[in-house]
């Protein structure tokens, strides 16, 4: 069955012909080429696959792309407008919360959504936000610093 | 990914029309967190799946004269951040709902779908048992109240019959002076499923308390702790929680998983009952 749905992300509109049983996460890569967002494990327990469904993270991959049709949905490609990096992602180079990369829109994503919600978390506050974004590689403590590190006044300019 | 159809009827009529399709495969759909991997797996071979959202009353947070309504589409988030469930002693509910899964989990399951999955495990069960919510079902035929100690049947089977909805909970009004503790025990603090979860709540009643147990995870459905209750009931000195930690020892029949054996989920059930009475007593002090 299809669906002649329009999803608003990242501000733009994109009308799109959907199959029911897409995923949120395979429209966007497949159907959209916005291939920022990544596919991990399907089953909603790694999170790389984390965009924002009107502001707050979700699982791309268990969502239905018809289901987000009316919905707000952002993605990691938001973060850098004209070439200039978000703070967060900033902070990921400094603190090289990176290594293979995987993870990193996922990360980002959740700590997008938690830094609008509570602009000065704990240490403990960061860690609870990103419990449903797995990490293999740099045992999080990079990641957790650098998401600590953003200051808040710069990402209430931006919003 | 196998195919299936979507609707997301606006009235019930159309979504009872969908469910009873004749010699198809049909499945609600509320946060899809379940839906998805089971159908991704293989286990759950719908035909159609029928939104549930978008229908009237769902996604409902509402005080009533009877107690606390909330719609089967109201997702865990909600429940963990809204005042209504966040005042005494509703707020157990509120604990259950952040004890589950992970943030983007939370932001997209419902209520709903947690009690119709039917785990074993589902956190909000032992919550909503000791609260003695109501079930409400909706049906072709008109609608049913079952108490939730009744809905569960066994693991993920539930009282529903064939084109039915669960459509919400209702949850009865407690004394002032009720408090509520979920306690979970699992692999990692958070993010994932309970080896162990109990519920307890005690209300104020005749210069005493009325004291409610309930277990998860530890036996085919989520269950109350009857004897264990009777134990507090008489007065919650250390050998009255002693007496209820072996009740629910003797209450549950786990089984092995890959969570935990069912060994060791019995060796723990007694000392996760006394931590959450433990939890209880903190509050009500």
């Amino acid at each position: 069955m299809l669906h002649e749905i329009t999803l608003n992300i990242n501000g733009e509109p994109y009308p799109v012909v959907v199959k029911s049983h897409y995923t949120l996460a395979r429209v966007l890569r497949e159907q959209l080429g916005l291939t920022g967002t990544k596919i991990g494990c399907e089953n909603g327990e790694c999170g790389a696959c984390t965009v924002l469904l009107d502001g707050a993270p979700v699982n791309s991959c268990l969502v239905l792309a018809v289901e987000a049709e009316g919905h707000e949905i952002e993605t990691v490609e938001s973060l850098s407008r004209g070439g200039d990096l978000h703070p967060l992602q900033k902070a990921f180079i400094e603190h090289n919360a990176i290594q293979c990369g995987f993870c990193t829109p996922g990360m980002l994503m959740s700590s997008k959504a938690l830094l609008a919600r509570n602009p000065h978390p704990t240490e403990e506050e960061v860690r609870e936000a990103l419990v449903g974004n797995l990490c293999r590689c740099t045992g999080y403590v990079r990641i957790v610093d650098a998401v600590l590190d953003v200051g808040s006044p710069v990402l209430e300019a931006e919003s | 990914m196998r195919p299936f159809d979507y609707y997301r009827p606006e009235v019930f009529e159309e979504a009872f029309r969908w469910l009873l399709l004749p010699e198809k495969k049909v499945l609600p759909l509320a946060g899809a967190t379940d839906l998805i991997p089971m159908v991704r797996d293989g286990l759950w071979q719908p035909d159609v799946v029928v939104d549930i959202k978008g229908l009237p009353g769902m996604g409902d947070l509402v005080v009533t004269e009877e107690g606390l309504r909330v719609g089967a589409a109201v997702r865990m988030t909600e429940l963990v951040h809204h005042p209504l469930v966040n005042s005494t002693p509703w707020n157990l509910l509120a604990q259950a709902a952040a004890a589950m899964g992970n943030e983007q989990i939370r932001n997209r399951a419902t209520l709903g779908g947690n009690l119709c999955t039917a785990s074993p495990a589902a956190d909000s069960a032992p919550a909503l048992l000791t609260l003695e919510a109501q079930a409400l079902i909706r049906g072709p035929e008109g609608e049913r109240r079952v108490p939730i100690a009744s809905f569960f049947v066994g693991p993920r089977k539930t009282v529903l019959q064939k084109g039915e909805l669960l459509v919400g909970v209702l949850i009865p009004a407690l004394p002032e002076g009720t408090a509520g503790t979920y306690v979970k025990l699992s692999r990692r603090k958070a993010g994932d499923l309970a080896i162990v979860g109990v519920a307890a709540l005690a209300s104020p009643r005749n210069g005493g308390y009325e004291w409610r147990l309930a277990l998860g995870a530890v036996a085919p459905t989520p269950i109350r702790a009857p004897e264990a209750e009777a134990a507090l009931n008489a007065g919650h000195d250390a050998a009255a929680i002693e007496r209820a930690m072996h009740c629910a020892f003797d209450a549950c029949c786990p089984i092995d998983d890959v969570r935990a054996s069912a060994a060791y989920r019995r060796a723990m059930v007694g000392r996760i009952t006394q931590r959450a009475i433990e939890g209880v007593l903190e509050r009500l002090s």
